[in-house]
């Protein structure tokens, strides 16, 4: 398994544990603070399903470069690091916004937003090249073969 | 990869690209509360990223990776298939278009049920290629 392979499921496998723990103490009002509710769903549905998804779908769906490295692998690599980026800004500046109401909060917010929006376009770069027939990626292989003759 | 696996995988990346971009606006209407009428958009944000980017990609990856039929058509009948892909995506496309106030607020059961209409087939399509060949 690829590098960033690990790295997407491992990462989603501690936000799984971490939203879970969040919905317990939600469960709790002592324990409760504001924004727990969008932040337990958000770290289930991004942090652990979509993470997840982004990983497994990098190393299994076909066409993958088999090169590590950042720059082989660029778009997975900044899918990883904007979507976690923007997942922890949300984690840190969510609750600390109903707290506060300092600026920096607000622009932890904004870049968690950005953040999570970038990595969906990265990753849509990444794979829909990738999403082809048997036949078009013989013609895609063939192509790459010929050029290299070249 | 078939062509229903095709259409859903590349259907789902826009639902996600569109579900995310929903959920960063309302994301940052809770730091700049101007944009509060974002949050009108709430249930389309959850129809979206649910049901079209995460079941929709489950669904196409599934009817591509699971075991095939020894004769063909190898991934049972593709009519059905095809269906399944239009009853979802219309499914969809009724409840957004019911969020959005642009149809009737009880279109939503229309929309339901031709997302229930795709599961079943989904599961009809699926039930026998759960399976193993080796003895």
């Amino acid at each position: 398994m690829p590098r960033l392979a690990r790295l997407f499921i491992k990462t989603g496998l501690i936000y799984f544990l971490v939203s879970l723990l969040l919905g317990l103490a939600a469960e709790f009002k002592w324990l409760t603070f504001p924004g727990i509710t969008p932040l337990f769903w958000h770290l289930l549905m991004v942090g652990w399903i979509t993470q997840i998804i982004f990983g497994v779908s990098m190393w299994m769906f076909p066409g993958r470069t088999r090169e590590e490295g950042f720059w082989p692998q660029k778009w997975g690599w900044l899918t990883y690091i904007m979507l976690n980026v923007g997942l922890i800004c949300r984690v840190i500046a969510e609750p600390a916004s109903y707290a506060s109401s300092a600026g920096l909060w607000n622009i932890l917010i904004v870049i968690s937003a950005v953040g999570q929006v970038a990595a969906a376009v990265t990753y849509t770069i990444e794979l829909w090249p990738r999403i082809q027939s048997k036949e078009q990626r013989r013609r895609q292989r063939k192509k790459k073969r010929q050029k290299s003759n070249n | 990869m078939p062509t229903p696996s095709r259409w859903m995988i590349k259907a789902s990346f826009i639902y996600l690209l569109v579900g995310f971009f929903i959920g960063a606006l309302i994301l940052v209407s809770k730091a700049y509360p101007a944009f509060t009428g974002i949050w009108s958009l709430l249930a389309v944000h959850i129809e979206v990223s649910i049901f079209g980017w995460i079941i929709q990609l489950t669904m196409g990856t599934a009817y591509w990776i699971l075991p095939r039929y020894l004769v063909k058509p190898s991934r049972g009948n593709p009519i059905l298939a095809i269906a399944m892909v239009a009853l979802l995506n219309l499914g969809i496309l009724i409840n957004v278009a019911s969020y959005l106030d642009l149809i009737a607020p009880s279109a939503t059961i229309v929309g339901r049920l031709f997302e229930i209409g795709s599961v079943i087939l989904f599961i009809g399509l699926h039930w026998n290629r759960a399976i193993t060949y080796n003895k």
